[in-house]
């Protein structure tokens, strides 16, 4: 009957199996396989009058050798990425400490904290173009209220604070899920060794990195790789704030993907393809390594 | 919970609250005053009260751009999508994370890299699948598309946790003969609820406010989503800040409305303790 | 035998006629997408062509879909290469890719050409075809306040033309008298920052350079465009541009200029009046605003100041993919009369390139117009704005440099001629 007999329940039947994961197979051989194997396809040729012409690597080459524009937004992708992606994780657990210790009306601050998550980026972005505006914006208007004057600036229109700028609202929108979800790990967290912690007279910051996030650690690095293939792929909020300006600061690969595949006035799919495929490899190979890194044997210890 | 009181000064940590408070609901609490306001009165004095306040921007907004039949769309599309991919990822994700078998890393390997293949390329490719199945302009083509663009973070999640979860209730629940699918349904799920419900809430909230799929695979007016009802008062001409407002409220008030509502299930859901 | 055999052929030759008829009677369903859902009196226009279609061929439904303008390029270029798409879309003259990669049909049989201007079919005329129908044109006009001039004690010319160094001592007063001079904004739109320096280079290059210039064939390192560059280097560090000129939008700089807080010039097409002439809750200008058009600046040991830019905007053009193409062709001939013409002129308030009768102009903007009419008088055309033109990873440099970073005073003189040779010179 069923193959569970050596291993526990850890093995099952061939149907058991292949009917739990049916569904999904079909969907990505329907639906994403096609899309995936296209792109790998598209990326080897080059389009012209609607005719394909094989190209083999010649794409990867020029775009790895021959464009700026590619590496500049590698630079800034990554950027974000790294920066973002801790400041995200690191903000989320420190947020939810705050609310852990158990302040006064902890819970309303929860559900505004997490308003932010429920906007969709365009109504996002929309709101922080507006309080970065040189003239009216909100921040300008409160530097100038508090005699700060002279720190005001044109947050989206400087090639040196852009980028930064940009970073600051997707934490805004995104703090509050990893608020959420740290607190949620912070709850389920066995009471005992927390106490037996504070009986060590440890300060607060050594119980945080040597208790709280050792114990922490399924949940964090989730967040961690979550948060990082976001940022990799971010394209809505900074197509609707900057568009990939000024100067190509806030240009990310996959704002430069779009560019190369809708706006140039070619039909030309393989170059953007190719960026894709190069861009796809790198974030598999980082998440490998992370993980790797990261994870060690603990998966099913609790 | 009261264990760091002591360590943690009070005041500073009070403030910092606050703050956070404030810079988190305060753009809300903007909007929905610009909601209220024309764009003269906007641009003139942009952060005055509403008054007097025009709540027929909002009888305006409804009936000019059509929003109930964007919304009626959007709820169709999105609670369709997320019922299908919470059911499917989960059951990957429970035979992925629990049964040891030799395709396990290949067939994880398949599912996950739909991650990270940038939607913006496949898009062009997933609309001639849809084509040949002859669901392009369908609202059943744009939730079929959700599906398979979301189910691998989903069944990225729920593996995760899934795998944490204790081996002796499994083995318990084979020892009291329970069949492959009653324990998918009575153990995996029940005590997966929290991971479960941060997939469901995150699923909603990305698909609620995607439109880029909807864009492109919906082209009649009538079975348009609501995001695309923002789009139409960012015209490339007029720049209506009122009317923008009045816009972005409506399309955050349904999920406003549904947070506010089960805040606390939904937290109480996530918090949920995980098996000791 | 023979009878039932009869019986057969009748039977079909009935069968075959009640289909036939019943095709006839079938309702057919022409689809078309649109841009600018938000200019109702382009809405209006265009639903009127349909319902006009709809009346001279029953059983004719036309079906207008409006997109906002990213949206209609992404939904098209998703549609086409696998064979879909509407039968009628809306195309603007940069998009060439349509046309080399055979997505739209030449239109040179379909369309009553007698009632397009010539200069405006041009535009959509490649290899001896033209491929769109033109519907909107328009020229780069420099408008200002007429009442801020006067205040800053500055009189225009009868020539409606200042010199270089007019402009740039109008600019140093107005700043001193904390006033905006140029009010402009390149927060959403990939050319308005290039207005003054573009104008300019045509002014100063002639329009066979300024050609060149655009095409890749004339280096940005030539002394009169090094010229050009510094002169408006210099506008640029007198304060010529607001402060969040990075950031504002067109529709922004719409209000900055005619209501808060005000601008004594802004360089902007003519289609100007899409927005400016609207009701005020809506954004558009007090009625009794006192604006006016100047010519944009004379430049010295210039090739041609009597040049301006013309070009098209709005166009139709016809699926090759589609299946009822005759149809379309009528929709789009509707499109193209002269009464549709002059309705254009007069509730768009913009040219056209459809020929009109003689139009009359009463209303409040009647004066507007006759000034505008008075600026095209001697005037010598360049077709096309650069973004029409450029291409690729020029057109990329120029969106950037020429309209960003350079009027935003973000590069040198030295830095953007060196920039824009990287990205489009071909020597």
């Amino acid at each position: 009957m069923s193959a569970s007999s050596g291993e526990g329940s850890r093995g099952a039947s061939r149907t058991a199996i292949a009917t739990f994961l049916a569904p999904a197979l079909v969907v990505y051989a329907g639906f994403t396989l096609y899309p995936v194997l296209r792109t790998f396809y598209n990326s080897v040729h080059l389009f012209k009058e609607r005719t394909q012409e094989f190209v083999g690597l010649r794409n990867f080459l020029d775009i790895l050798t021959q464009d700026p524009v590619f590496w500049k937004a590698v630079g800034n992708t990554a950027t974000f990425t790294i920066v973002g992606t801790i400041a995200d994780v690191l903000g989320g657990l420190l947020l939810a400490l705050c609310l852990f210790v158990g302040p006064p009306l902890s819970r309303p601050m929860r559900v505004i904290w997490f308003t932010p998550v429920l906007m969709s980026y365009v109504v996002v972005g929309i709101i922080w173009v507006w309080l970065y505006d040189y003239d009216w914006g909100l921040i300008n208007v409160i530097l100038r209220w508090l005699g700060l004057g002279a720190f005001e600036q044109s947050w989206l229109g400087d090639p040196r604070t852009a980028l930064w700028a940009v970073l600051v609202t997707h934490l805004w929108k995104w703090l509050g899920f990893n608020m959420i979800v740290c607190l949620a790990a912070l709850h389920a967290l066995p009471g005992e060794v927390l106490g037996a912690a504070e009986l060590d007279n440890c300060g607060w910051f050594a119980k945080l990195v040597y208790v709280i996030i050792p114990m922490l650690r399924p949940t964090l690095i989730n967040l961690l790789v979550l948060s990082f293939i976001g940022k990799m792929m971010l394209f809505d909020l900074v197509w609707i704030m900057t568009g990939g300006g000024p100067l190509w600061s806030t240009e990310t690969v996959s704002t430069y993907v779009y560019k190369r595949a809708f706006d140039w006035n070619t039909f030309d799919l393989g170059y953007p393809s190719a960026i894709a495929v190069l861009w796809s490899v790198m974030i598999v190979l980082f998440v490998a390594v992370m993980t790797r890194l990261l994870r060690s044997r603990d998966r099913l210890e609790f | 919970m009261k264990l760091w009181l002591g360590y943690l000064r009070r005041t500073p940590l009070v403030a910092f609250l606050l703050l956070y408070t404030v810079v988190t609901g305060g753009p809300f609490l903007w909007v929905a005053a610009m909601s209220l306001r024309t764009t003269p009165e906007i641009l003139d004095n942009p952060y005055a009260l509403p008054i007097p306040a025009h709540w027929d921007n909002f009888i305006d907004a409804w009936t000019t751009s059509r929003y109930g039949v964007y919304f009626l769309n959007s709820l169709i599309v999105v609670v369709s999508a997320v019922l299908l991919v919470t059911l499917i990822g989960a059951m990957a994700a429970h035979c992925l994370s629990r049964y040891r078998f030799r395709a396990n890393r290949l067939a994880r390997m398949i599912i996950l890299s739909g991650m990270i293949l940038p939607p913006q390329l496949m898009i062009l490719s997933l609309f001639q699948i849809l084509l040949q199945f002859g669901l392009y302009n369908t609202l059943a083509g744009l939730s079929i598309a959700y599906v398979a663009t979301q189910l691998a973070m989903t069944v990225y999640i729920l593996e995760g946790f899934f795998a944490q979860l204790p081996q002796d209730l499994f083995d318990a629940a084979r020892m009291d003969g329970y069949s492959d699918f009653e324990i998918f349904w009575r153990i995996t799920l029940p005590i997966g609820l929290p991971a479960v419900f941060t997939t469901v809430v995150l699923n909603f909230i990305i698909l609620w406010n995607e439109f880029l799929y909807a864009i492109v695979l919906i082209t009649e007016d009538d079975k348009r989503t609501l995001p695309l009802g923002i789009m139409h008062f960012m015209g490339s001409h007029q720049l209506d800040v009122g009317m923008i407002a009045t816009g972005l409220m409506i399309s955050m008030s349904p999920i406003i409305v549904l947070y506010a509502l089960f805040s606390e299930t939904l937290i109480k859901g996530m918090t949920a303790g995980a098996v000791r | 035998m023979m009878k039932t055999r009869a019986k057969w052929h009748l039977a079909t030759v009935v069968l075959a006629v009640g289909l036939a008829s019943a095709a006839r009677a079938e309702e057919v369903t022409l689809t078309v997408w649109s841009h600018e859902a938000d200019e109702a009196a382009k809405v209006a226009l265009r639903e009127q062509a349909a319902k006009n279609l709809e009346k001279s061929h029953p059983g004719v439904h036309v079906k207008i879909t409006w997109y906002e303008k990213d949206g209609l390029n992404t939904a098209l270029r998703t549609a086409l290469p696998a064979g879909q798409g509407p039968d009628v879309f809306y195309v603007e003259p940069d998009q060439v890719e349509y046309i080399t990669n055979g997505y739209i049909i030449p239109l040179d049989s379909l369309i009553n050409w007698n009632n397009i201007y010539d200069w405006a079919r041009q535009v959509w005329t490649h290899d001896g075809k033209t491929y769109a129908l033109p519907e909107e044109a328009y020229t780069n006009e420099l408008y200002y306040n007429r009442q801020l001039l006067a205040k800053l004690g500055a009189k225009l010319p009868d020539s409606a033309q200042f010199t270089q160094a007019e402009f740039l001592d109008i600019v140093k007063k107005a700043r001193a008298a904390d006033v905006t001079p140029i009010d402009q904004g390149v927060g959403d739109r990939p050319y308005p920052g290039a207005y003054i320096i573009g104008e300019a280079l045509l002014r100063k290059l002639g329009l066979e350079d300024y050609g060149k210039l655009l095409n890749g064939k004339l280096s940005f390192e030539d002394p009169r465009v090094v010229e050009v560059f510094t002169w408006v280097k210099q506008l640029v560090d007198a304060g010529a541009y607001p402060k969040n000129f990075m950031t504002l939008k067109l529709g922004e700089s719409h209000h900055y200029f005619y209501q808060k807080p005000g601008a004594l010039m802004f360089p902007m097409g003519s289609f100007y009046t899409g927005r400016a002439f609207v009701p005020v809750e809506k954004g558009g200008q007090a009625p009794d605003f006192p604006i006016g058009i100047m010519q944009f600046p004379a430049m010295d040991k210039a090739a041609c100041n009597e040049c301006k830019t013309v070009a098209v905007g709005a166009s139709f053009a016809i699926n090759a993919a589609s299946k009822h193409q005759d149809l379309a062709a009528a929709y789009l001939n509707e499109l193209a009369t002269p009464e549709m013409g002059k309705r254009w002129i007069e509730t768009v308030y913009l040219q056209t390139a459809v020929k009109t009768g003689p139009t009359e102009f009463s209303g409040p903007y009647a004066g507007y117009f006759k000034e505008l009419m008075e600026r095209q008088k001697g005037a010598k055309y360049f077709t096309g704005m650069p973004v029409d033109i450029l291409t690729g990873q020029c057109k990329d440099t120029f969106v950037q440099v020429m309209n960003k970073a350079f009027p935003g005073g973000l590069m040198s003189v030295d830095e953007a001629v060196k920039t824009m040779n990287q990205g489009c010179y071909k020597s």
